[in-house]
C-alpha cells in the first residue's frame, strides 16, 4: 500500500476498518479529542456513547461473545483507563476476544502526574492478554494490526492500546494495513493426530464416556462437532456455565450445567464415568469442586484446549491435546467414522443409569427446591418458555445467574452470556446492550438481581438515546441474594450488610429514563409484562418481586466435593 | 521445592521486564536471580531466570512464560548440561598486613582477582558458578566483608 500522510487519530480510524470494526462503545476525554474529532465525520463506524467506562468494556465484550468477532470501547486518560479495568478483567477471565483504545497524557508528560494521568500500560498489564503503549505515531499501522490479531487468536483474549495524546495528533507519512509481524507469537492451533487418535480410541472403549464441555466449544465454533460426537459415542454431555449452549439444553444427550450449582446427575456423572473428554474449559474450582477425588476418579481424562497452559493446571490429566477444539474434535470424528466404532453399542447400561438419575433425582429434591425458591426457578422456567431459541440471554452474577443457569433452557451457542471466571455485578447489563448492538434482530433479555442492577443501571440512558430496547429483568429481593445464602447457610443467619433495604422502586426508576417499566408479583404475570416489554418497543425493565429467602439448591459448599451437595440428602438415587 | 534456571529470548521492548515480574508476582513464584542482558539477535535480549518453587509451579510458570506475546523462546535449563555464572565483587576489611596476605593468598587459591586496595581493604572481583562464590564469601566473613555485590547468574547450554 501507497504510502498516505495522516493524523495518528486518522489512522487508528484507517485502521479500525480495515479490521472490520462497525461498533464502538466509548466515552471521551480530553486527550481523546483528536480521536473524536476524527469519528465525528466517520461513517463506517457507530460509535456508541457509554455512560460509564465499566460498561463501554462490558458491552464490547458482550458484542464479542454474540457475534464472535473483536469488541472495541474506548476511555480516555486517568480514570477513564482506570474504570475499563474490572470490564477488561472481565472480558479476559472468560476469553473474550476485545481491543480497548485508551488515552494517555502527552509522551512528554508521562510520569509527572500530570492532570488526568494514569499508568494505564502497568495497572492493565496483568488483566490483558497484551498491551501496547504507542510511541511513536508511525507505529499505529503495526500496532493496531497486531492487537487485533492478537485479541482474535489462539486463546482469544483482551489487547488494550494506550495513545498518548501527542502520538494521535502528530502527523506522519506512514503504510497503512501492514501484515502481522510476530518474534514469538504462533497460537498453536493444530492438534497432535497421535492424540486425537488415542483420546478416540480410549472414548469409544470405555463403558461409561463423559463429555465436559466449556466455553472453548462455542469460542471455537464446535457445538456442532460436539453434538454429532456426543451421539456417534453414546456419551452424556455436561457443561460449565461457560459452555451453556455448546449443545442444546433438552437434547437427550445434555445434562446441564455441572458444578458448584449444578444439576446434581450432572455431577454423579462426572463422579461416575469411567472417561472424560473435557473440552474448551478450565476445570475452575467452580465446576470441579474441592475434594478432587470426587471429580472423576474412576476417568481417562482427556483435555482439549487451545491454551497449553491450562493442561495440568487445575487437574492432572491422562492425554491432553493443545490445539483448536474444532479441529480435535474433527479428527476424533474422523478417526471413529473410519474405524467403523458403532454409536455407543456397549454404552447402552451407562445412558440409561443416566437418564434414570436425570428423572429419578430431580423427584427426589423437588422438596428442597420448593423450599428454597418461592418464585424464582419458575420466574426462569417462564422466561425459557416464552424466548425462542435465537433469543440471547445475559446475566448478572450472584443468585439470578444460578439460578438462569440452572433453569434457562439454551438451545445454541452465543445465546448464554454470562460473567464466569470474574463474576463481575453489573455485567449483564450492559453485556445486554453490546448483544442487541450485535443481534438487533434477536430478543435481549438481562436477568438481573436488584443488586448488581444497581451497579450500572445508569446506562439505560445509552439505551434510550441509541435505541437498543433490552428488557432487564430483576430478581427483586432486597438483597445481595448469593451472599445471603451463604451467610444463611455457613454463617448462622448474620446477615451482616448484605440487606438493601430501600431498594428503589424500579418502574419509576426506568420510566424517569424514558423506559418502559413493569411490576411482577406473581409468576404468571411474568408472561405478559415481558410480552409488554418487547411490544413497547422500548428498552425495558421488569420488577419481579420474589422472596428474600430464596436460594438456589442443591450447592455444593465450600471446600466440599461434587458428591456432597446440600439439599441432596434425600435423594435415593446417587 | 527447587532451584531452576529458565533462559528466556524475549523482545527487546519497554515493560517486557514488568510483565515478566508481575507474572512471577502473580503465581506467587519467587525469583532468586534474574539478569538481563543483549545476545546475538539484535532486537531481542536474553533473560536468565533462576526460580525456587515445587516442579508443578515451575512447570505452570514456564507454559505461562511461553503464552507472554513478547517471549520468543524459552529453555529450561538442565542443571548438568548448563555452564552458569555469577559475578562477584567484594570488600573485604583487612585490619593488619597478615590479614592482608591471607586475604590475598585465599584470593588467588579461588581464582579471585584484586580489583582495587586501599590501607584497611581490598576489592576481590570472583567470576564462578554460584556456589563456589558462596564458599569463598563465607570465608571471607572471617576478615569482615564490609559490602558484598552479585549480579546474579547468567547460564547458557553446552548443547
Amino acid at each position: 500500500m501507497a504510502r498516505v500522510k495522516l493524523s495518528g487519530a486518522e489512522i487508528v480510524v484507517e485502521e479500525l476498518k480495515n479490521e472490520g470494526v462497525e461498533v464502538a462503545f466509548g466515552i471521551p476525554g480530553g486527550v481523546l479529542l483528536d480521536l473524536y474529532d476524527v469519528l465525528y465525520e466517520e461513517k463506517e463506524i457507530r460509535h456508541i456513547l457509554m455512560r460509564h467506562e465499566q460498561c463501554a468494556a462490558h458491552a464490547a465484550d458482550g458484542y464479542a461473545r454474540v457475534s464472535g468477532e473483536t469488541g472495541v470501547c474506548i476511555a480516555t486518560s486517568g480514570p477513564g483507563a482506570t474504570n475499563l479495568v474490572t470490564g477488561l478483567a472481565n472480558a479476559s477471565m472468560d476469553s473474550s476476544p476485545v481491543v480497548a483504545l485508551t488515552g494517555q497524557v502527552p509522551t512528554a508528560a508521562i510520569g509527572s502526574n500530570a492532570f488526568q494521568e494514569a499508568s494505564t500500560f502497568t495497572i492493565t498489564m496483568p488483566i490483558t492478554k497484551h498491551n501496547f503503549l504507542v510511541k511513536r505515531t508511525a507505529d499505529l499501522p503495526k500496532v493496531i494490526h497486531n492487537a487485533f490479531y492478537i485479541a482474535n487468536t489462539g486463546r482469544k483474549g483482551v489487547v488494550l492500546i494506550d495513545l498518548p495524546k501527542d502520538v494521535l495528533a502528530d502527523v506522519t507519512e506512514v503504510n497503512l494495513h501492514p501484515k502481522e509481524t510476530f518474534a514469538g507469537y504462533k497460537p498453536n492451533i493444530k492438534p497432535n493426530q497421535v492424540q486425537t487418535k488415542r483420546a478416540a480410541e480410549v472414548l469409544a472403549n470405555a463403558d461409561r464416556p463423559l463429555i465436559l464441555a466449556g466455553g472453548g466449544v462455542i469460542i471455537a465454533g464446535a457445538a456442532e462437532e460436539l453434538r454429532y460426537l456426543a451421539e456417534f459415542l453414546g456419551a452424556p454431555v455436561v457443561t460449565t456455565l461457560m459452555g451453556k449452549g455448546a449443545i442444546p439444553e433438552g437434547h437427550p444427550f445434555c445434562l446441564g450445567m455441572a458444578g458448584m450449582h449444578g444439576h446434581i446427575y450432572a455431577n454423579r456423572a462426572i463422579n461416575e464415568c469411567d472417561a472424560m473428554l473435557a473440552v474448551g474449559t478450565r476445570f475452575s474450582d467452580r465446576t470441579t469442586g474441592w475434594q478432587l477425588d470426587q471429580f472423576a476418579p474412576d476417568a481417562t481424562l482427556i483435555h482439549v484446549d487451545i491454551d497449553a497452559a491450562e493442561i495440568n493446571k487445575n487437574i492432572q490429566v491422562d492425554i491432553p491435546i493443545v490445539g483448536d477444539v474444532k479441529l480435535a474434535l474433527s479428527d476424533m470424528i474422523k478417526w471413529l467414522e473410519k474405524n467403523k466404532k458403532t454409536e455407543g453399542s456397549s454404552k447402552s447400561v451407562w445412558v440409561q443409569r443416566i437418564r434414570e438419575m436425570h428423572s429419578a433425582c430431580e423427584e427426589c429434591i423437588k422438596d428442597v427446591r420448593r423450599e428454597g425458591s418461592s418464585k424464582s426457578d419458575r420466574l426462569i422456567k417462564t422466561i425459557s418458555g416464552i424466548l425462542d431459541d435465537d433469543a440471547i440471554v445475559t446475566t448478572e452474577v450472584g443468585q439470578c445467574q444460578m439460578f438462569a443457569a440452572h433453569y434457562y433452557m439454551t438451545k445454541k451457542p452465543r445465546t448464554f452470556i454470562s460473567s464466569g471466571g470474574l463474576g463481575t455485578m453489573g455485567f449483564g447489563f450492559p453485556a445486554a446492550i453490546g448483544a442487541k448492538v450485535a443481534a438487533p434482530d434477536k430478543k435481549v433479555v438481562d436477568i438481573a438481581g436488584d443488586g448488581s442492577f444497581l451497579m450500572t443501571c445508569q446506562d439505560l440512558a445509552t439505551c434510550v438515546e441509541n435505541d437498543i430496547p433490552v428488557v432487564v429483568c430483576i430478581f427483586h429481593n432486597r438483597y445481595l441474594g448469593m451472599v445471603r445464602q451463604w451467610q444463611e447457610l455457613f454463617f448462622d443467619k448474620k446477615y451482616s450488610h448484605t440487606g438493601l433495604g430501600m431498594t428503589p422502586d424500579f418502574v419509576m426508576l426506568a420510566e424517569a429514563f424514558g423506559c418502559y417499566g413493569e411490576r411482577v408479583e406473581k409468576p404468571e404475570e411474568l408472561k405478559d409484562a415481558l410480552n409488554n416489554a418487547f411490544e413497547s418497543g422500548k428498552p425495558a425493565v421488569i420488577d419481579m418481586i420474589v422472596g428474600t429467602e430464596d436460594k438456589i439448591l442443591p450447592m455444593i459448599p465450600p471446600g466440599g466435593g461434587l458428591t456432597g451437595m446440600i439439599g441432596t440428602e434425600k435423594c435415593k438415587h446417587v | 521445592m527447587q532451584t531452576r534456571i529458565i533462559s528466556l529470548l524475549v523482545e527487546d521492548n519497554p515493560g517486557v521486564l514488568t510483565r515478566m515480574s508481575g507474572m512471577f508476582t502473580m503465581r506467587g513464584i519467587n525469583i532468586t536471580s534474574l539478569t538481563v542482558s543483549p545476545c546475538e539477535q539484535e532486537g531481542l535480549s536474553r533473560m536468565t531466570v533462576a526460580l525456587y518453587g515445587s516442579e508443578s509451579e515451575l512447570e505452570k510458570v514456564r507454559k505461562q512464560l511461553s503464552n507472554l506475546i513478547e517471549v520468543v523462546k524459552v529453555v529450561d535449563l538442565e542443571e548438568r548440561a548448563t555452564i552458569i555464572r555469577d559475578l562477584c565483587l567484594m570488600k573485604v576489611h583487612v585490619k593488619d598486613s597478615k590479614s592482608r596476605s591471607e586475604v590475598m593468598q585465599l584470593a588467588e587459591s579461588y581464582g579471585a582477582e584484586i580489583a582495587d586496595a586501599t590501607l584497611d581493604s581490598v576489592i576481590l572481583e570472583l567470576t564462578e558458578e554460584p556456589e563456589k562464590i558462596d564458599r569463598f564469601v563465607e570465608l571471607m566473613k572471617h576478615f569482615g566483608v564490609k559490602q558484598l555485590f552479585r549480579t546474579g547468574i547468567t547460564a547458557i547450554g553446552r548443547d
